[in-house]
């Protein structure tokens, strides 16, 4: 196994388990001694959780990282403080928040730029802001066609193209549309040249280990076959990880079992 | 028996199976003889699996019959997979001023991820209600914050124009009908702005280059001289709100790992909602649990987590929702053998 990568993107639709998948991502490179950061991507904290198990955030909204953007641009935190409440840029905001996404995600890779021992596990809002996000940068430069944004936008997306920068986790369900979506969210990243993407199949009932089958109801063999039929459809897809349902209430105790699955992503 | 409106709105967190709520409600309302358009807004485009439709036609409608899901019942609707570069382009055609198609910026930004997306998806839907072709338009709209992102899309154009651009463009000496109506205090108030615009336009142009500034312009004055269409965008915000015009399903469903989220989902949209908002409990095992009687300690912890999954979402739905409708799973694994079965869930809803 190669060094561990900079930045670890987790991806995919709302309830598929991405905070905890996150969660246990973090947990794990931080127990191996790595220097870790946790981000939420302007979605609101976890801070019980994360203090719980000894987890470092990072935090920043998408106004405050633009702020300190244009404020290093322009050399004046006053003057970007300015521009960011005038309406012409708050209205430019609202309209276009990829605009916002990217200058987020370029704040996350100025952090990691600055320090080299640094990773960050970004719990990623959903696969369609994620696309976004990926997308913006060559949107932007095709835009901007020229200018200092245009060298900052090839800077990133030389960082998220090396090799041992990023990794992305798409998250989903073991159901049909889940995991075509799945599928359909790797196939865009791979146009956006994001190359090293895993798929997760998450909260498997089929594969719960030692379930007694006798003990089971006709309509949750219907479904554990069903999802066991589905599981042997996208077998093709390289680099499945398949991860099975926690019978559990505690969601400490399932980010810990969630490590197991996950450790071998890193 | 929940009564159709001319607007029906299914929203939800995503991966909760609003596409295939949304397109059974399309089938319920169409096997009745209704004139239906199923529109979904969501990028994801699951839409086109469901019912097989073809990528290419994105952007328009086409017709979905029982012969596309292999029902016995015969029933036949417009669905439409949303595309906001075919949505600009209808737009600027009918505006004559096609060479705007062209601008880079206009091109970059309505590309299905290019961000949009809402803005152009509430243009496209007060479009299609002007034909009044259709009794009931059914919409599968974005996850999550996109949603949210619809609801106030018009809102945002209409900031965007007034506030900021009408400046703009006085300052760069280009004429617009609406510069000519303003009154003495406006325009006074309009030359101390001016001034802070000219200063942003400065500094815009020393992050982006003169090009960028430019083309923006180009692409600003393309959206204001289109802004009729997005005045009507504005209108229809409006009009959702009204209870005779829409209905409003929220889904969620069961295998969700974050109910919190539906809840502050009706948080944020709350203000647009009016009474006849429902919550879908989407994939329900309940009477199937209830009815089960595990004996060894792997079941028995199993049959515990799944209940304590319906238990949670059931006591927010309570404290949150007065209309509920729970939507039993159906263990199918084609999505079209799905979609026809939910369909015939809303003939028991008892509403």
């Amino acid at each position: 196994m190669g060094p561990i990568k900079r930045l670890y993107v987790v991806t995919g639709k709302g309830g598929v388990g991405k905070t905890l998948i996150s969660l246990a991502l973090a947990k794990h490179l931080k127990d191996k001694g790595h220097k870790v950061l946790h981000n939420s991507f302007d979605q609101g904290t976890n801070d019980r959780l994360c203090r719980d198990l000894d987890i470092s955030t990072w935090n920043s909204s998408l106004e405050e990282s633009a702020t300190i953007y244009i404020a290093r641009k322009l050399g004046s935190e006053t003057v970007a403080r300015w521009i960011m409440k005038t309406p012409f840029f708050v209205s430019l905001f609202n309209m276009i928040p990829g605009l916002g996404y990217m200058i987020y995600l370029g704040h996350i890779i100025d952090l990691l730029r600055n320090d080299p021992n640094l990773t960050i596990v970004l719990d990623s809002p959903s696969s369609g802001h994620l696309l976004t996000t990926f997308e913006v940068p060559s949107n932007f430069r095709d835009i901007f066609g020229s200018g200092i944004l245009v060298q900052d936008i090839n800077k990133m997306e030389e960082s998220l193209n090396s090799s041992n920068f990023l990794k992305t986790l798409i998250v989903c369900l073991p159901h049909q549309l889940s995991l075509s979506e799945g599928k359909e969210v790797q196939e865009k990243l791979l146009n956006n040249n994001i190359k090293r993407t895993e798929l997760l199949i998450n909260d498997s009932l089929s594969l719960i280990p030692d379930l007694p089958k006798k003990d089971l109801p006709p309509f949750l063999l219907e479904k554990i076959n069903n999802e066991t039929q589905l599981l042997e459809n996208f077998q093709n897809i390289d680099k499945m990880v398949k991860i099975p349902h926690f019978s559990s209430l505690d969601e400490k105790k399932i980010i810990m079992n969630l490590q197991d699955y996950i450790k071998g992503l890193v | 028996m929940i009564k159709a409106k001319p607007i029906e709105i299914f929203c939800g967190t995503g991966g909760v199976g609003k596409t295939t709520t949304a397109s059974s409600r399309a089938i319920y309302l169409a096997k009745q003889k209704k004139k239906v358009l199923l529109i979904t807004i969501d990028p994801s485009l699951r839409l086109k699996e469901v019912f097989g439709l073809n990528d290419k036609m994105a952007g328009e409608t086409e017709k979905v019959t029982h012969l596309n899901i292999g029902s016995q019942t015969p029933f036949e609707f417009e669905a439409m997979l949303m595309s906001p570069s075919a949505t600009i382009a209808r737009m600027i055609k009918a505006s004559s001023k096609g060479e705007l198609l062209n601008n880079p910026i206009i091109k970059t930004l309505t590309k299905p991820y290019g961000g949009m997306n809402e803005i152009m998806a509430m243009i496209e839907l007060s479009q299609k209600i002007k034909t009044q072709k259709y009794d009931t338009i059914v919409l599968d709209t974005p996850p999550g914050k996109h949603f949210i992102d619809f609801l106030e899309a018009a809102q945002k154009i209409n900031q965007f124009f007034d506030k900021s651009f009408l400046d703009l463009f006085k300052y760069l000496g280009k004429s617009f009908e609406g510069s000519r109506t303003q009154t003495l205090s406006k325009k006074l108030i309009g030359g101390i702005v001016t001034k802070g615009v000219k200063k942003l336009l400065g500094y815009l142009d020393k992050v982006t280059g003169q090009a960028f500034v430019e083309e923006f312009i180009e692409a600003v004055s393309a959206l204001y001289q289109n802004r009729e269409y997005f005045l009507e965008g504005l209108e229809l915000e409006e009009k959702l709100k009204i209870q005779s015009f829409s209905n409003w399903f929220l889904v969620t469903s069961v295998d969700q790992q974050k109910i919190t989220q539906a809840g502050k989902l009706k948080e944020q949209a709350i203000h647009f909602m009016h009474y006849d908002n429902y919550l879908i409990i989407n994939k329900t095992l309940q009477r199937q649990l209830d009815s089960w009687s595990p004996e060894t300690e792997t079941t028995k912890s199993l049959k515990e987590s799944m209940s304590y999954r319906e238990r949670k979402i059931k006591e927010f739905s309570k404290e949150n929702f007065s209309r509920i409708l729970e939507f039993e799973e159906i263990l199918s694994d084609s999505p079209s053998e799905h979609v026809l079965k939910l369909s015939e869930s809303w003939d028991n809803t008892s509403i």
